[in-house]
């Protein structure tokens, strides 16, 4: 069997085989059993595409479902919008915004810095001295520090004053 | 659209103009630490015997009286201006006993180190911000006490 037989026995078990064809083609089919079988095949494979396809009930509304497919399709639209959008832009200029992000971020961190050394909190002062009657006095308020050290007073070259130091 | 496109660029332009000055600013922290460190005499006497002691500055004075010392009258001995690079050090005569060591961390801190009569007496190590004061402190011979005071200079 050609290809020009197959599509005319289509046409035939389709219903769109001119009329005056048609005793012929029924004539072939009475007598050939391959043309027979093929015929059955089809129209087996058909009923089972009319009947056999599971229904596809939607979670949602039609409307609903339509519009997501609406939204998906304009935002794809959006995003290739974008992306032209992003060729033409020059590669200096998108650097041009992360650049001066991170010139602004490196900004505000030495003015942080400036402003708030890391040791500027209290007890940053760091004596290290022999004798014990050494004392620190810092007044955060006025910004200074006071570190006092008992030297000389044990070499001789100070009066002993020891403590009435402090008022 | 077309505005929203320009929009961060605009920004990304006006943002650039703080690019040097952000990347100078580190640069200019991490500089030479310039400090004046002052040799003072403080004593209740009303005058001081040498007469080449002249009184401290009128600001210098009053936060000097504000620490919890018995003395009322403070007079400034000798003054030194030193540039202390980053990671660097340097060593100062104040008088003919005193002498200070002042090494720049590089990290916002100072640490000062005095030598009295040659040998090591003191060493502190702390952030010494424009504006603040560091005073180290001693007895001195008739109820009179020595002050080394350093503080930043522009």
């Amino acid at each position: 069997m050609n290809n020009d037989q197959e599509l005319k026995l289509q046409a035939f078990l389709d219903g769109e085989l001119p009329a005056r064809e048609r005793p012929a083609v029924a004539d072939w089919l009475a007598a050939d059993a391959e043309a027979r079988a093929l015929q059955q095949e089809w129209a087996l494979t058909r009923s089972a595409l009319a009947g056999g396809e599971p229904p596809r009930p939607l979670p949602e509304s039609r409307e609903f479902y339509w519009s997501k497919i609406q939204r998906e399709i304009l935002r794809g639209e959006k995003a290739g919008a974008r992306a032209a959008a992003r060729r033409a832009v020059p590669w200096w200029r998108r650097l041009l915004v992360p650049t001066a992000g991170l010139a602004v971020l490196t900004l505000g961190l030495s003015v942080a810095l400036n402003y708030w050394p890391p040791g500027r909190q209290p007890h940053v002062v760091e004596t290290a001295l022999a004798d014990s009657g050494a004392f620190t006095y810092r007044d955060l308020k006025e910004g200074i520090t006071l570190v006092w050290l008992s030297y000389p007073a044990d070499s001789g070259l100070a009066d002993d004053a020891g403590a009435d130091i402090i008022e | 659209m077309r505005q929203k496109l320009r929009s961060p660029s605009r920004l990304g332009w006006w943002l650039a103009l703080f690019l040097p000055l952000a990347l100078a600013a580190p640069c200019a922290l991490a500089g030479d630490l310039k400090l004046e460190a002052l040799l003072v005499w403080g004593t209740n006497d009303a005058r001081s015997p040498d007469p080449d002691h002249k009184p401290v500055g009128a600001d210098l004075l009053k936060k000097l009286r504000s620490f919890p010392l018995k003395w009322t009258n403070y007079f400034e001995v000798n003054r030194q201006q030193l540039a202390v690079p980053s990671a660097g050090a340097k060593r100062t005569s104040l008088s003919k006993e005193c002498e200070i060591l002042v090494k720049n961390t590089g990290s916002g801190e100072l640490e000062l180190v005095i030598f009295g009569k040659g040998q090591r007496v003191g060493h502190i190590k702390q952030a010494l911000p424009k504006g603040e004061l560091l005073v180290t402190g001693g007895n001195a011979p008739n109820f009179t006490a020595w002050f080394v005071v350093l503080r930043q200079v522009d």
